[in-house]
């Protein structure tokens, strides 16, 4: 009786054996997909309160901030103003990171924000920048950055690549729209009341004098932006050539233009089907000047811009639509001087973009 | 015993292996070995389904090295918000704005304990500007009493007060706030203190973001469910208040919220560049919908209206909505700023905007200058209609004083006039001090012995059943006249009467 048991055991064994894998495959698998790479975003969604602490203690705290007392003045690292940097971040450039750990600002006021797309490309860039990120954040606290917030991000709307050549300027504006989602987001889960200034910085710009910061808050300016070149080798010779062409000086002609589009259309910088005549501050480079001279802007690129927290707190974000036919950095000018505030330029200061 | 049986099974032999004890035992452990591998496989998958089961180290322990302390990481496409939040431990960020609000913070923190959403999933951002009353300290006492409640179920999560002074040039009064001129740079105020609120508190874990104000005098306790169920990017319930009586009980009052309509867009292109449309003055007609208008009492509570702007008493919109940049537009925004603005900008955005026209809250009613004049004077009014009553009722009594009343007096001898006869006096006096059941008892009585009474009988009876002194007397004298046999006039036919009218009485009664 038993023996005709397991002999009819060891006829089904095969297959018993191949559906005992694949169930042990699927298990593996699903239990790679809930608690492999994903799982660690996902748990730590669940769990960032306890295991960070900063959120909630078993009887929470009323915290009390007076925002009254919060300044931003030209000397902002004696006065131990604090910076939030953000970052958005496509690719991780060593470069960049290197230029990033030389700042010469006090690396405990500064906290920094990283918004990376939720896609594979995204995943990779994750790794390297956890790998960094965890690197100096074991220093001690005087090296080490204030904050580090890492965010991903859905941006929804790709265009097809094929379908980018056929409408670029549809893509431009698809492509503009979802930077500006990216900065808001990062931006305004941010923004903690500690913060006196902003200070955009993308992560192909390479290269920027160490005393970035305090240059730059010396000026005591709403918005500031340096200008923006890239690096070129030309028969054994480093020459520089601008890059960055949205930081510009409105011109009567682009006026003109832009009130023959329609509401959702808007004027960008770089084509030639649309003159505008705008002034460019790349163009105004000019090495014999003081790197202290300022021009009033009124159009910004995101490059790299330092920003009084109270602009972007009274609400000047980086519109996702077209506002005044304007969209993303350029944009954001337009409604912080509907705010009232006045974006500079310094066309005599340089950072350096990456040369692809 | 048993080795025979297991070599001599046919069995074995059909598949040519000869078994043995030995191998059977073998295969005996590979199959508990399985059943150990499934037993884990479901284990696992118990794990998958459930994986609040797990200890968080073994949880990290799969997860990979935990990031230092410094850094946090969110993935926002999780905290996107969906239409039973309660039940995905979804987080909301409540904002709370404060401007000399000490006498409603009791109130507010009435509603504050009533809500029913979780209260632990529940942040609360307030932002205390300009206030000259001690605004500041009864709200910190106030959270102190319900973080430190014995049910833990009344804890809220993380809590800021922020303090911000913006400069106020206009005041708080009602018409101060409310009047056409003061509207386009109160309103930019008013969006630059929402923004600062907005900007500081929300956090990446936030997934609904719950605008209140502190004036709302009755609200469902379910609002955060009832709102969120209808899983919209914005959402405004209809608010109105109560008025007193002599104003009609109740009036639309947020009138922020509606649809757009060309006129308006007409009466937009037609302002300059930083003038502000603001709703519900005659300087500026719209002809807009208006959500407050289109309330129906008996209306299905769930219907959805889409609007264009909105008013900020009881906002519930999608973090993800501020995430991605809109904002209280604090300059003119479409010809728009603060809520309505903000309703304008999500449009533009592309976010759904939507109003419950038969969905009720109740904002406190506070009086205008117009009403406080009106209240003033109804109080006036109303002193000197208590002054004259009080004349009137002095006047009465000191006329009622100086006068007899005779009243009773005449009524009577009304009545023997008409009668023209004593006995009737009597009688109408007697009948009408007795009470129905001894009237009844009485005249069924008289009924019995009827047939057999005469005058005497009569008075004889009606004796026995008066205690009136006075009419005892006016009795005794009757007697004593009947006595005397002074008859009196028409005595036969009189007789005649009473026995006629006694009958009658005796069918009425």
């Amino acid at each position: 009786m038993s023996t005709q048991y397991w002999n009819t055991r060891k006829r089904l064994g095969k297959v018993h054996r191949i559906i005992l894998y694949i169930a042990v495959a699927a298990c593996c698998f699903v239990l790679l997909s809930k608690f492999g790479y994903t799982g660690k975003t996902s748990n730590v969604g669940v769990r960032d309160r306890t295991e960070f602490g900063s959120r909630i203690s078993p009887k929470s705290v009323i915290r009390r901030h007076n925002l009254n007392k919060l300044k931003s003045t030209p000397n902002a690292a004696k006065n131990k103003e604090r910076v939030l940097l953000i970052s958005p971040m496509v690719r991780f450039e060593p470069a960049y990171w290197q230029n990033l750990l030389s700042l010469k600002y006090p690396r405990d006021l500064i906290d920094v924000v990283f918004i990376l797309p939720r896609d594979n490309d995204g995943r990779d860039t994750e790794d390297k920048l956890r790998k960094a990120v965890a690197d100096i954040q074991m220093n001690p606290p005087q090296t080490r950055f204030g904050k580090v917030t890492i965010l991903r991000e859905d941006f929804q709307n790709r265009v097809a690549q094929d379908e980018k050549s056929r409408h670029k300027f549809e893509a431009q504006k698809e492509r503009r729209s979802a930077m500006a989602r990216a900065r808001n987001s990062a931006l305004f889960t941010n923004l903690k009341p500690d913060v006196s200034w902003v200070l955009w910085l993308d992560t192909d710009i390479v290269e920027t004098p160490a005393t970035l910061i305090e240059d730059l808050t010396a000026h005591n300016k709403s918005i500031i932006a340096p200008n923006v070149h890239q690096k070129y080798r030309e028969n054994g010779k480093i020459l520089s050539r601008p890059y960055d062409f949205n930081n510009w000086i409105d011109s009567q002609e682009a006026q003109n233009l832009a009130a023959t589009l329609g509401d959702d259309e808007i004027l960008l910088e770089g084509y030639a089907e649309l003159p505008t005549y705008r002034t460019l501050m790349a163009h105004l480079y000019d090495p014999a000047q003081d790197p202290k001279i300022e021009i009033e802007l009124d159009g910004v690129g995101g490059a790299v811009l330092l920003v009084k927290a109270e602009v972007h707190r009274d609400g000047a974000m980086f519109p996702t639509f077209p506002f005044y036919h304007l969209i993303e950095t350029e944009g954001f000018a337009k409604m912080a001087k509907r705010l009232n505030y006045q974006p500079y330029g310094l066309p005599h200061y340089l950072v350096f973009h990456i040369n692809e | 015993m048993m080795l025979p049986a297991y070599n001599s099974h046919k069995n074995g032999e059909k598949y040519g292996k000869p078994t043995s004890p030995f191998t059977e035992l073998s295969k005996r452990t590979s199959f508990r070995g399985r059943l150990v591998v499934m037993t884990l496989c479901l284990v696992l998958f118990f794990v998958y389904v459930f994986p609040s089961t797990l200890p968080t180290g073994l949880l990290r322990l799969i997860s990979g090295p935990a990031l230092p302390e410094s850094v946090r990481f969110f993935d926002l496409s999780r905290n996107v918000g969906s239409a039973e939040g309660w039940k995905r431990n979804e987080r909301i960020l409540m904002c709370v704005p404060l401007r000399d609000a000490a006498p409603v913070i009791p109130l507010f923190f009435s509603h504050l304990r009533n809500l029913t959403y979780p209260h632990h999933l529940i942040d609360l951002a307030f932002l205390v500007s300009d206030s000259k009353d001690n605004t500041m300290n009864l709200l910190l006492s106030h959270l102190e009493e319900i973080q430190a409640d014995k049910n833990e179920a009344m804890h809220y999560g993380t809590i800021d007060v922020y303090e911000k002074d913006f400069g106020q040039a206009i005041g708080q009064g009602f018409s101060d706030r409310h009047g056409f001129a003061a509207q386009g740079p109160r309103r930019k105020l008013m969006a630059r203190a929402r923004n600062w609120l907005l900007s500081a508190a929300l956090e990446p874990d936030h997934s609904w973001v719950y605008w209140r104000d502190a004036d709302v005098d009755t609200c469902p306790p379910t609002i955060l469910e009832d709102l969120m169920r209808h899983n919209k990017d914005v959402i405004v319930p209809n608010i109105w208040r109560p008025l007193p009586d002599w104003l009609g009980g109740m009036q639309p009052y947020d009138l922020n919220s509606w649809q757009e309509s060309e006129a308006a867009l007409q009466l937009a292109d037609s302002l300059d560049e930083d003038a502000v449309i603001v709703e519900g003055y005659a300087e500026y007609a719209t002809w807009r919908p208006h959500l407050a208008y289109l309330r129906d009492v008996n209306g299905d509570p769930n219907v959805e209206m889409d609007l264009d702007g909105i008013g900020g008493v009881s906002i519930l919109a999608k973090a993800r909505v501020f995430r991605a940049g809109a904002h209280f537009p604090a300059f003119s925004f479409l010809k728009h700023a603060e809520t309505e603005g903000f309703g304008k900008m999500c449009r533009r955005m592309h976010f759904s905007v939507v109003g419950l026209p038969h969905y009720v809250v109740w904002h406190m009613y506070e009086p205008s200058t117009d009403d406080l004049e009106r209240m003033k004077e109804m109080e006036k009014e109303r002193i000197e209609r208590e002054k004259e009553a009080q004349m009137k009722k002095l006047r009465a009594q000191r006329y009622k004083n100086s006068f007899h009343d005779l009243k009773d007096d005449w009524q009577v001898e009304k009545e023997m006039i008409f009668k023209n006869t004593e006995i009737d006096y009597d009688k109408a006096d007697v009948m009408k001090d007795l009470d129905a059941s001894s009237k009844a008892e009485t005249l069924a009585q008289q009924a019995a012995k009827k047939p057999a009474i005469d005058d005497d009988e009569v008075e004889d009876e009606w004796v026995s059943f008066d205690a009136d002194p006075r009419k005892k007397a006016a009795q005794e004298a009757t007697l004593k006249r009947s006595k005397l046999n002074i008859v009196p006039v028409d005595s036969v036919a009189e007789d005649d009467t009473m026995n006629d009218k006694k009958a009658g009485n005796e069918g009425v009664l």
